[in-house]
């Protein structure tokens, strides 16, 4: 089975500013997949051209489709949350439900309306007078009901607090997921997501740094925390990153023989955050 | 069809004032004629009265006409920069609609969907107007300004004027609707300068005057192309309105706009900035 999105030498430029250069990435369908990176390392550029949204350079397939050229019947397959809630002001939400009803073959409208009903928003309300939270519950609910093969999220929830946050998370796993469907999260808060991703893609300057699953990343990585006497002859089997908490050393290793590793010390499979901490920030920390 | 008109009624939601504009002159209207002096005295015969009415009915049509131009103009200027101000626009590019859809919905809506309403809303304050004048002034008007020729006339007048200025102003509102989906900002500022610094150039550098002939034609010689309007002309065909009742077909000069040349060449040019226009959406996103 082809990707679902198969990038090869995904560039865009602005100006003279280079936001992707030559990132390569494939994404399999039934995966949720986070894009991770920090501030300005492309992650939106990327969505972006992923989406249809902006031109780029080189080869970007997303559901058999070249993004730029086919946005219209892409996104009948697809559907997106950019960054935060960007329903305008005069829409009531309501005529939200009716109009994405009528344009968009995929939506059910009963799944949009059972969401909000869970929520305390009334259908007669315009966005101007919902909190940014309950916005950006509208925009989930008209997102969820439709029934599309690809979801992309950026920062989806951006401006909830820790309740809401956590029921969008869960309706995702158990309301909306399932194998014929792929996410592609970005967010910056890395712990909240990383129990329900099966993938990540770790991305800096324009450029995709890791690409891989989480078991890949638990036979691939390892973590060992060691004490004073241990860091030396740790030390010489080259960890990529080393970090001090508490007056031990935690040291990072890639491809490394774990049998060895466990000798110097207590030995475990790095989180998500740790190892794009680790990733990202090389040497010493 | 079904997306274009929930495209349509996307625009009737977010531009409200659509509706609200005419139905506020249309209340201060009828209120006038409600409170106002009436003096039908000077009307001494029943055709003396109808060329009254039917000339109060085309006063009153062009007065919506001529707020609706100035409002559609303004929408055609912010209908492709509002939702890049607000981001918005990353919600309607989610949905399955195309940037031509958006942009023609667009177009359509200030060309034909505002003209119309303001044409409906003034049918309703004539006839509002009319029923109040005639109980006032105890049915002398009744039968003149109910008279369905005269209504009748003023309505085919109305869609001779939407058809014909859809068609003469399309180069005006795909400018409009081009600045709209490039500007980041001060849309109203990018209407105008470009045109202005090419007049200056031509003016003070080139000596020539081509830019200013060619925009001030397009902009006040409508009449010109769609009316018989020449002194001649209506000295020999209106200067018997005591004797015979005034009639719109005398001015309407249908066969003369839609054999000039001018009209043509607008047209294409128009067409070519709602393809720019489109082209812009495309590659324009938030501001």
């Amino acid at each position: 089975m082809p990707a679902l999105i198969e990038a090869k030498d995904l560039t865009k430029r602005y100006g003279s500013h280079v936001a992707l250069d030559r990132a390569n990435l494939s994404i399999e369908a039934g995966k949720i997949v986070g894009l991770i990176g920090p501030n300005g390392a492309g992650k939106t550029s990327a969505l972006r051209a992923i989406l249809g949204l902006t031109s780029y350079e080189g080869q970007l397939t997303v559901l058999g489709r070249e993004p730029f050229k086919e946005r219209t019947s892409l996104m009948g397959d697809a559907c997106f949350i950019a960054d935060v809630a960007v329903l305008p002001n005069w829409l009531r939400v309501d005529h939200a439900i009716d109009f994405v009803a009528g344009v968009h073959p995929r939506f059910r409208r009963e799944r949009a309306v059972q969401f909000l009903a869970r929520t305390q928003i009334a259908g007669n309300r315009k966005m101007r007078e919902l909190s940014k939270g309950m916005k950006t519950q509208v925009h989930l609910a008209l997102t969820m009901a439709i029934d599309a093969k690809l979801l992309v999220l950026d920062e989806p929830t951006l401006g909830l607090d820790i309740l809401a946050r956590r029921a969008f998370y869960d309706a995702l796993v158990n309301d909306y997921m399932d194998e014929t469907r792929t996410i592609v999260i970005t967010t910056h808060q890395v712990e909240e997501v990383e129990n329900l991703l099966t993938d990540v893609i770790f991305i800096d300057k324009g450029r995709i740094v890791l690409d891989a699953s989480l078991e890949d990343i638990s036979t691939r990585f390892a973590a060992v925390t060691v004490t004073a006497e241990n860091g030396p002859a740790a030390r010489a089997e080259k960890p990529f990153y080393e970090r001090h908490i508490l007056g031990k050393s935690v040291l990072y290793f890639e491809n490394a023989d774990p049998a060895k590793l466990s000798a110097f010390g207590e030995l475990h499979t790095p989180s998500v955050s740790d190892l794009f901490v680790a990733k990202l920030s090389g040497g010493v920390a | 069809m079904k997306t274009y008109s929930w495209l349509i009624r996307r625009e009737l939601w977010e531009f409200r004032a659509t509706w609200i504009i005419p139905a506020a002159i249309g209340v201060v209207m009828v209120v006038a004629t409600l409170f106002g002096r009436v003096d039908v005295s000077a009307f001494d015969s029943p055709l003396a009265t109808m060329n009254m009415g039917s000339m109060f009915l085309v006063a009153l049509a062009a007065l919506f006409y001529t707020v609706m131009s100035i409002y559609s103009a303004w929408y055609l200027m912010d209908c492709l920069y509002n939702d890049r101000r607000d981001r918005s626009i990353l919600f309607w590019k989610s949905l399955p609609v195309s940037d031509t859809q958006t942009v023609l919905s667009k177009l359509v809506m200030g060309l034909v969907v505002i003209p119309l309403v303001f044409l409906i809303a003034s049918d309703l304050t004539s006839l509002l107007m009319a029923f109040v004048l005639s109980v006032r002034a105890r049915a002398v008007f009744a039968g003149v300004l109910w008279h369905p020729g005269t209504w009748f006339q003023v309505q085919v007048l109305w869609l001779y004027v939407l058809v014909t200025t859809a068609i003469w102003y399309l180069p005006v509102a795909g400018w409009l609707m081009m600045v709209s989906a490039w500007a980041k900002r001060a849309v109203m500022l990018w209407t105008v300068l470009p045109l202005l610094v090419v007049y200056l150039i031509e003016t003070f550098f080139l000596h020539t005057h081509v830019v200013h002939d060619v925009i001030g034609r397009r902009l006040a010689g409508y009449a010109a192309v769609a009316y018989h309007g020449n002194e001649q002309w209506i000295s020999q065909n209106l200067s018997d309105t005591s004797t015979s009742p005034v009639s719109v077909w005398r001015f309407v000069d249908v066969s003369g706009f839609f054999s000039s040349l001018e009209v043509w060449t607008g047209l294409v040019v128009g067409i070519a900035m709602i393809i720019a226009a489109i082209q812009l959406r495309l590659r324009r996103s938030e501001i």
